[in-house]
């Protein structure tokens, strides 16, 4: 029974007609190569189209040489792409998916650490990110700008796109110019917002001139950049209503946040509500009749269906929800919802890597990002091999999913109640929640696929031996080491994963080691300050929680923090404990600090629980090891480990 | 002994005793040895380089530490390509192989790590897996592969890393090392590797080792102390040893900037030298490196023993030609090597191309044409005037020279420089200034006309050949807009300025300040008593050092910042994390996340960027390291008349060189 009558509807956009309203956006994707769109590109996009988008944007392409902010960018002014081009739009065609390509020139928001030449933009105003002061561009210089994407729009028609984006939005010279912020200039392209606009205007009037009237030409507004002195609601509707009025645009899409200075509103992870940008197509649908595309954070198909039911938005915008399930459009069209490989907005191996100059993956999908290699296709063996795994975490669970579609017998034992291993704790704290889908999602997709799935058993060697399996995989996971300076008996120094699981109930005054640079140390300490502890969060690093940064969870975590009267102090370095006191070194200066608190709560390194491991390597029988058996790490390392060995089987 | 002086190295023999190390340098593709790696070897090897060290490449697909670190079974080809382009000018043609354990990244890989024992990445954090017996055996194995195709491949030798990133050094440290199977005898692992490369290579071709002979960790780390016998123990394998430092808590020290001294391994090589000739006699060469720039040092080393040869790899990625110019008798000819590590340190997840502030064509070998190294029959170009002696007019004048134009350069200062003199009027910075005097050193002897003391206006530039496309405007850059309030009796001063009241600045090579020259600084400061604040809204070299020259006048200092860290964008440099550990030692109040709202006579406010609670900051005075503008004088010329550097936009050395040549090129 499919409940959203409006996400299937198709939906016409200017020459191009939809047969739905789900959009693949354009995002990132570090997949490009020498400038130029790749085979990965190309089965990237393939997968989602054949899983039932509506709809696929493209990454940007790069409109003039001026523009290369990042390594792997695709340098649409070269001709050199077309044959990428018609690779992807016709692996795309195939499943009757209409492409756009976004076209863009990121203006000052970039360096010349690849261009070698000035970086331009609407006036000298360095960009926060890159820090590096542009050239205030001149008149022919902007003339150069509009004919580099005229060109860039003829190359993406000529490459099979059925329609073009203007990325106008939070990475773009056109930002710049729209935005007070970045635009200082006094004559006709500075001051009024017409003036601010006029840009914008020439690039539709000479974009449309160069693709005719068989493609689809959409612009992709920014309704508040979260940025001081920048571009508002207010700004964004009228600037809608100036393009609507050109004739020339088939629709609209939105954004929100500057990716160079509120990149955490713009990909927001967990820690954001779910359809938090919706007031901005809300505000463009009042007053034009375009089409308009709403983003931020949709999941699931019934929070789509509701945003197009309350008149939010025509289109729904699912980038990380497609990128964790290439076929979340197909399932759900299926009314299949509980099949859905649900997105956990944890940004870890997607955006995470993005800024990091790394491809695009998932954190659940190891196929994400390794399409075209095949990874994660099913692959039926002749003979199925009766597979035990010793571990229900997500390594476990993985190898589990992957030997089972390739035909194996699986079996999989469990020694708590629940499968999910360190997944479990960690989305046991409130706003990490939604990371425990991950092994939610797997658990559903290994019962799916037939997986054996034993709780509360534990296996030893004699146990596995008594089952008589082919082959042993075991995903024991870790378990918690005890620093050298940290007496084994001081029962008030304990593991993030004591607290979590309720074994330890810290009180009053808490000193929360991070040694992990994660979530771990921040979850417990917002936790404990909760429940009225006096947390300090103490790290060897520069930053607490410093790879919170990259998920772009660092600003959010800090404004919490911020409010529950969390310290946080960096470079410290534990040295021993005495009494109720904790010495710590100074580690730039030499000099000693001490803490006397009430608990010590322990963010550090684990230990592999390997003893399974090597006792069956030990007595010769057919054994892998997935996850943290092998070394602790995050949960994607069990993941793709699980892939890995479960898929090679 | 000369640095000029041939020397066998093992069955081989170098032409003389200068060394191009083995770095990174991100012109790979893919994984493999690419054409442009080939070029940039084999133009240091027609400059002369005696040794030269490909970038290392990783024996085993269990290592990937960086994107484009290239994998010996993939490097064959170019291995090839390399030594055919190196060896018709007479260098040596060795591979650097390596691992690097835990120091790696699981990124590109998406494997787990490989190391001794569990010790988690100082910087990422990511622990690896304890190796097993038989990851042990793939390492060795793949080392010995890669030795026979490097053999395979024409060149003379492998050189096997155990220096800053490397698994060798990791099991031989107890730092690293905490078996307790057979490799807990910490040098099994070095011993079975060398073992297995010397059967990889066979007797004909030469064996070194690059090996940490100080970790800077003296509770378990490698020391000085036991590095003689450390080295001793290995050299018996080797034909030479490459005496480095560093460990996993001091990554930097492979290349750090100025501020380390130069040469400051000299020491220990000295020491380790004697240890392996005590051992072995003068078959084991040793190589000394360490931020080794001079001519003169490296000279130096050689006579007092401290080396037999000696690596200049930075100073041959500024001057590729540095040997030819020693042979030629004209030293004052090479383009310093000022140690900034701007555009040469490439370790860094962007994948930045090596390359130099002062030759930008370093790293791009295959794609920029080069000035001539002679001058060109004079007067092929005719008149050409530069307005603007910093290093953009600078270098646009010494290579149209080149080009045999007519060059009349001309500034409103009393000396060339621009603003490179005021910017290395600060602790750690001193350096970046003999760039510009070597700059004008050529400029002279080639004869360009240089006009100082005259301010060009607009009108001017008709005269001065602005029609005929043979002038060009590098004036540089003017004070930056300021986004917070000021009130009347506020002190606020751009670090431009305050370096500028320091000029002529003490060239010093310490950087330190000598004593009775103090109390004449500070009078020059021209600051107002008492606590100073610095606002720093880029991250970069300057507010740091402007701190750190304050404070190193007494001054409480007060440096704020909207980042999470000070000098956040020090890492490419190296300098990131010993610029937070100097400024702590200094006694710097750092004021993270805090935006500058408004500036008054005693004091600054600032808000926090998480909760925008104001708070109040004591100061008298503010000084403001944030962005400039170009310099306006010109702003209403036509666009016809060509402009480079600062005055397009201010940004660092490097551009303006870049693009100052690019216009003499363009002539």
């Amino acid at each position: 029974m499919v409940s959203e009558r409006l996400l299937w509807s198709p939906l016409r956009l200017g020459p191009v007609t939809l047969r739905n309203r789900v959009v693949f956006s354009a995002h990132l994707t570090n997949y490009a190569a020498d400038g130029k769109p790749s085979p990965q590109h190309a089965a990237y996009y393939a997968e989602r189209a054949a899983g039932g988008a509506g709809l696929i944007i493209t990454e940007e392409h790069s409109t003039h040489p001026t523009d290369w902010p990042y390594e792997k960018l695709i340098h649409g002014f070269n001709r050199d792409v077309i044959p990428g081009y018609r690779a992807i739009t016709e692996a795309v065609h195939a499943h009757r998916t209409p492409i756009f390509a976004q076209i863009n020139h990121n203006g000052g928001q970039a360096s010349s650490m690849y261009t070698r030449l000035p970086v331009w933009a609407p006036s000298p105003v360095a960009d926060p990110l890159f820090r590096e002061v542009p050239k205030a561009i001149d008149r022919a210089e902007i003339d150069e700008i509009i004919a580099g994407y005229a060109t860039v729009a003829a190359n993406c028609a000529e490459g099979g796109f059925d329609g073009i984006e203007l990325q106008c939005s939070h990475s773009s010279i056109v930002r710049g110019f729209l935005s007070p912020a970045t635009n200082r200039r006094t004559d006709d392209y500075g001051g009024s917002l017409a003036n601010r606009a006029r840009l914008l205007l020439q690039l539709v009037s000479a974009v449309r001139s160069a693709i005719g009237p068989d493609l689809a030409l959409g612009v992709r507004l920014c309704g508040d950049e979260l940025i001081e002195g920048g571009t508002t609601i207010d700004d964004a509707v009228e600037v809608a209503q100036m393009v609507e009025a050109t004739g020339a645009v088939d629709y609209l899409n939105t954004s929100i946040g500057v990716a160079t200075a509120s990149l955490y509103m713009i990909e927001a992870s967990m820690h954001i509500p779910p359809g938090y940008a919706s007031f901005i197509p809300s505000a463009l649908r009042e007053v034009v009749d375009l089409p308009v595309v709403g983003v931020g954070r949709f999941k699931d198909p019934l929070q789509a269906e509701r945003a197009l039911a309350e008149g939010h938005c025509d289109l729904v915008g699912v980038v990380r929800g497609q990128i964790a399930d290439g076929h979340f459009a197909a399932k759900s069209r299926a009314g299949q919802v509980e099949a859905v490989r649900l997105c956990l907005s944890c940004n870890q191996e997607c955006v995470g890597r993005m800024g990091l100059n790394r491809w695009l993956g998932c954190i659940e999908n190891p196929r994400t990002g390794r399409e075209a290699e095949g990874v994660g296709v099913r692959r039926p063996v002749a003979i199925g091999r009766r597979v035990l795994v010793a571990g229900g975490g997500p390594g476990g669970l993985q190898a589990a999913i992957a030997a089972a579609r390739n035909g194996h017998q699986v079996t999989l034992c469990e020694r708590h109640e629940l499968t999910g291993g360190s997944v479990r704790l960690a989305a046991s704290v409130p706003n990490r929640a939604e990371f425990g889908d991950l092994v939610r999602n797997q658990f559903a997709e290994a019962t799916r696929l037939g997986v054996r799935i034993e709780t509360g058993v534990t296996l030893d060697a004699e146990g596995v031996a008594s089952r008589r399996p082919d082959v042993v995989v075991v995903a024991t996971g870790s378990r918690p080491a005890r620093p050298y300076w940290a007496p084994g008996d001081e029962g008030r120094i304990v593991d993030v994963t004591d607290v979590l699981s309720g074994a330890a109930a810290p009180s009053g005054r808490v000193l929360v080691l991070d040694e992990l640079g994660f979530h771990h140390a921040t979850s417990v300490a917002e936790l404990l300050a909760d429940r009225g502890c006096q947390v300090e969060v103490v790290t060897p690093g520069m930053v607490v929680g410093q790879d919170l940064g990259v998920t772009l969870d660092l600003e959010t975590w800090w404004i919490r923090a911020e409010s529950k009267g969390i310290v946080q102090t960096t470079e410290l370095v534990p040295m021993g404990w005495e009494g109720d006191t904790l010495s710590l070194l100074h580690h730039p200066t030499g000099a000693m600090v001490e803490r006397r608190v009430d608990w010590v709560v322990l963010a550090v390194p684990a230990a592999p629980a390997d003893e399974l491991y090597l006792e069956l390597a030990e007595r010769g029988v057919e054994v892998h090891r997935v996850g943290d058996a092998v070394a602790p790490r995050r949960a994607h390392a069990a993941v793709v480990d699980g892939e890995r060995v479960g898929a090679a089987l | 002994m000369s640095l000029l002086d041939p020397i066998a190295l093992g069955p081989r023999t170098a032409p003389n005793r200068v060394m191009f190390g083995p770095h990174e340098t991100n012109l790979g593709r893919g994984r493999s040895i690419s054409d442009r790696h080939v070029a940039y070897y084999a133009r240091r090897a027609e400059g002369g380089a005696g040794v030269i060290v490909v970038e290392e490449a990783s024996v085993h697909e269990s290592d990937w530490p960086y994107e484009r670190a290239p994998l010996a079974t993939e490097s064959e080809p170019g291995w090839a390509a390399v030594a055919d382009a190196c060896h018709p000018y007479g260098a040596l043609v060795i591979a650097s192989l390596g691992h690097a354990g835990g120091q790696g990244t699981s990124h590109w890989s998406q494997r787990e790590l490989w190391a001794p024992s569990r010790v988690p990445e100082v910087d990422t954090r990511e622990v690896p897996k304890q190796m097993e017996a038989a990851d042990v055996a793939a390492v060795v194995d793949g080392c010995g592969t890669a030795a026979a195709m490097a053999v395979a491949a024409g060149l003379d030798g492998v050189e096997i890393n155990a220096g800053q990133h490397s698994l060798v050094r990791q099991f031989l440290s107890g730092l690293t090392n905490q078996r307790d199977d057979e490799w807990a005898d910490r040098t099994r692992f070095a011993r079975e590797l060398l073992e297995a490369t010397r059967a990889g290579l066979g007797s004909d071709a030469v064996l070194g080792l690059r090996l940490s002979c100080d970790e800077y960790a003296p509770w378990a780390g490698i020391t000085p102390d036991d590095a003689g016998a450390l080295a001793a123990e290995l050299a018996r394998f080797v034909d030479y040893l490459v005496v480095v430092s560093g460990s996993i808590f001091t990554v930097a020290a492979t290349r750090p900037d100025t501020h380390e001294p130069a040469g400051f391994n000299l020491g220990l090589s000295a020491s380790v030298r004697s240890a392996v000739r005590e051992a072995h006699g003068d078959c084991v060469r040793v190589v000394a490196q360490g931020s080794i720039v001079a001519v003169a040092m490296a000279e130096g080393a050689l006579k007092d023993g401290a080396a037999d040869l000696v690596e200049m790899t930075r100073a041959q990625i500024a001057d590729p030609d540095l040997v030819a110019k020693v042979r030629a008798g004209s030293v004052e000819a090479v383009r310093p090597c000022v140690r900034c590590n701007q555009q040469c340190r490439v370790r860094d997840n962007r994948n930045p191309i090596v390359s130099c502030i002062g030759e930008p064509r370093s790293g791009h070998e295959t794609t920029d044409p080069e000035p001539p190294g002679t001058p060109v029959t004079a007067g092929a170009l005719g008149r050409v005037t530069v307005v603007g002696a910093g290093p953009a007019g600078l270098e646009a004048a010494r290579v149209a020279s080149l080009r045999g134009a007519e060059v009349m350069l001309i500034d409103a200062a009393d000396r060339v420089g621009g603003s490179v003199r005021a910017w290395s009027g600060a602790p750690g910075r001193e350096s970046l200034v003999e760039l510009v005097d070597w700059l004008e050193a050529e400029c002279r002897r080639l004869g360009v006309a240089v006009e100082l003391g005259r301010a060009v206006t607009p009108g001017d530039l008709g005269r001065l050949g602005a029609d005929d496309g043979h002038l060009l405007l590098a004036t540089g850059s003017a004070a930056g807009e300021r986004g917070y309030a000021v009130t009347p009796a506020a002190q606020v001063v751009n670090a431009a300025e305050l370096l500028a009241r320091l000029q002529p600045a003490p060239v010093q090579a310490s950087g330190a300040w000598q004593e009775g020259e103090a109390s004449n600084i500070a009078d020059r400061l021209g600051l107002p008593p008492g606590p100073v604040a610095v606002w720093d809204p880029i991250g970069g070299p300057i507010a740091v050092s402007v701190a750190e020259l304050l404070a190193g006048h007494g001054r409480p200092v007060h440096l704020i910042t909207p980042d999470q860290i000070v000098g956040n964008e020090l890492s490419r440099t190296g300098d990131l994390a010993p610029a937070n550990a100097r400024l702590a030692q200094a006694g710097v109040s750092l004021h993270r996340r805090r935006i500058l709202r408004k500036v008054r006579k005693r004091d600054v406010e600032v808000e926090n960027r998480f909760t925008g609670e104001l708070e109040r900051i004591a100061a008298n005075s503010l000084i403001d390291a944030g962005h400039r503008l170009p310099d306006d004088t010109f702003a209403d010329v036509d666009r016809s008349v060509s402009r480079a550097g600062d005055c397009v936009a201010p940004r660092t050395i490097a551009q303006a060189v870049l693009e100052g040549r690019r216009w003499a090129l363009s002539l």
